[in-house]
């Protein structure tokens, strides 16, 4: 009895070793990157966050010149985003606001292309799941289990043929899925060009431009301590927040998650700084209060490290 | 209001109705015409060359691509914005009036609270101390709306999904937390 049970035992630890990432399951990966990039697309997805659902709209045209994309949010108040190769504005027409950010300084930090993906294997157990059809295709489940309870874990489904990204799925420690993102209707090829035209906006419509730079916030003293096992960090920009209000940030990614440290004054801000944590879906946000600062760490990662991130921030000027 | 504008520029108002006047600068574009009507009336007056009409706005720009300096405001520069901060003459210069502006669009509340420091805006009973494990539960602010779109526009998680993980920065929760 004993014998049988090391034997159980055996074979449940082997098992545990085969469960490491796969070249097909990392190939996936790469395959829908290049999807993400190359298909024109049309679609209906419903993004989930416990109890809350909300329909979306979304439109790709693929080109050389970088392509052109619209999301518009059908549920709720109206909102939309447009992007173009340069810059992505998002229309808030409740608030008559159009906040914009300039992408050209996407160049300045290190891209996250398919070479990078093999990356990933050092901090996730990248493996293929099961078959199953979703919308009308035919897809395939790739998982990416975190190696260590610093980062969640993902449950992608990619179209069999096309390797278009039909759902995506952010999943605890616990297995609890946090948020999730799933087509209902895609149709993929010829989007009229016509189609995708920015929203219609009136001239007196408040306009932000974050206007973002780089910057080197550890020259004005800001110090973020050691990083987090597997996050380095791949940008440190400043830019503004509602047009008036300077903000530093330093975005932290292990190559899939990403954590954003944002430093911003006290001094400006219009509303009551609320210190604590705030959960949305898979997105954690932890605000503290360094040196007459607002330091905000956002990110796609649990709670411990979006503190942990937070807690090493420090003010010590030269 | 144009009263308030009018006796804000002769530096006469008392703390509670400064800070609303700038708030009213701020958010209502009459008051904001009443401002610089008043302005070019006292420049006329005073026969000052008029600034190019789009200054303003180049100020503005200059001031964005200014080097970025943030870390707490030394003292004497706080006693000195806390100090009276308005020329007590009406006919201030329209350098004066630009530069202020500008100022303005920088650091609005600095300025408008005299006496009120930034700190006491904290809900100071909800602050957890650094390094512990528990920290307070709060609801998301408005903020936090930039906080997650600037974020989301950095996530390599972009090039699995294009926009669609945007869908959060522009939620409804994001947009109104606190909303059922």
């Amino acid at each position: 009895m004993i014998r049988a049970l090391g034997a159980l035992l055996l074979c449940a630890v082997a098992g545990g070793a085969y469960a490491q990432t796969s070249p097909e399951a990392l190939e996936w990966l790469r395959r829908i990157y290049q999807a993400t990039e190359q298909l024109s697309y049309t679609g209906t997805f419903v993004y989930q966050r416990g109890e809350r659902t909300e329909t979306s709209r979304i439109m790709h045209l693929a080109s050389e010149q970088g392509g052109m994309e619209k999301l518009e949010v059908l549920d709720g108040e109206r909102r939309e985003i447009f992007r173009t190769r340069d810059e992505i504005r998002c229309y808030l027409p409740e608030s008559r606001t159009i906040k914009v950010a300039q992408r050209s300084d996407a160049r300045t930090f290190p891209a996250l292309l398919p070479e990078r993906v093999s990356g990933l294997a050092a901090h996730y157990d990248i493996t293929l799941g099961e078959t199953r059809r979703i919308a009308g295709f035919d897809c395939q489940a790739i998982l990416l289990s975190p190696r260590d309870d610093l980062r969640y874990g993902y449950k992608l489904w990619a179209d069999a043929r096309s390797a278009m990204l039909l759902k995506a799925q952010t999943v605890n420690h616990r297995g609890q899925t946090l948020e999730q993102i799933t087509f209902t209707q895609l149709e993929i090829g010829n989007v009229a060009r016509s189609k995708l035209r920015p929203p219609q906006a009136a001239r007196e419509w408040r306009v932000e431009q974050a206007g973002a730079a780089p910057a080197d916030l550890s020259q004005a003293g800001w110090h973020l301590g050691a990083e987090l096992p597997g996050f380095r960090k791949i940008l440190e920009i400043r830019h503004m927040l509602r047009d008036t209000q300077p903000v530093g940030q330093v975005v932290f990614s292990d190559g899939l998650a990403a954590v954003s440290v944002f430093i911003e004054p006290l001094s400006g801000r219009t509303d009551a700084a609320r210190i604590g944590l705030a959960t949305i879906g898979a997105v954690n946000v932890y605000t503290r209060k360094v040196a007459d600062h607002l330091v905000t760490v956002v990110g796609e990662a649990p709670a411990a490290s979006v503190q942990r991130i937070g807690n090493t921030v420090e003010y010590r000027p030269q | 209001m144009k009263a308030n504008i009018s006796a804000l520029m002769d530096g006469e108002l008392g703390a509670p109705e400064t800070e609303q006047s700038l708030q009213a600068l701020r958010e209502d574009g009459e008051a904001f015409e009443a401002w610089r009507e008043y302005h070019l009336i006292s420049d006329a007056l005073q026969g000052r060359a008029l600034l190019a009409s789009d200054c303003l706005h180049r100020v503005s720009q200059r001031l964005a691509t200014e080097p970025f300096l943030m870390g707490p405001l030394p003292s004497q520069v706080v006693t000195a914005a806390r100090a009276p901060w308005f020329a007590p003459s009406a006919l201030a210069a329209s350098v004066a009036a630009v530069a202020l502006v500008g100022w303005m669009a920088f650091a609005p509340q600095q300025e408008t609270a005299p006496g009120l420091a930034p700190v006491a805006q904290l809900p100071q009973p909800a602050q957890p101390a650094p390094g512990s494990n528990e920290p307070a539960r709060v609801p998301l602010t408005p903020a936090a709306q930039d906080y997650l779109f600037a974020h989301q526009a950095y996530s390599p998680r972009n090039s699995l999904q294009g926009m669609a993980p945007y869908v959060r920065s522009v939620s409804v929760e994001a947009l109104a937390p606190g909303k059922p």
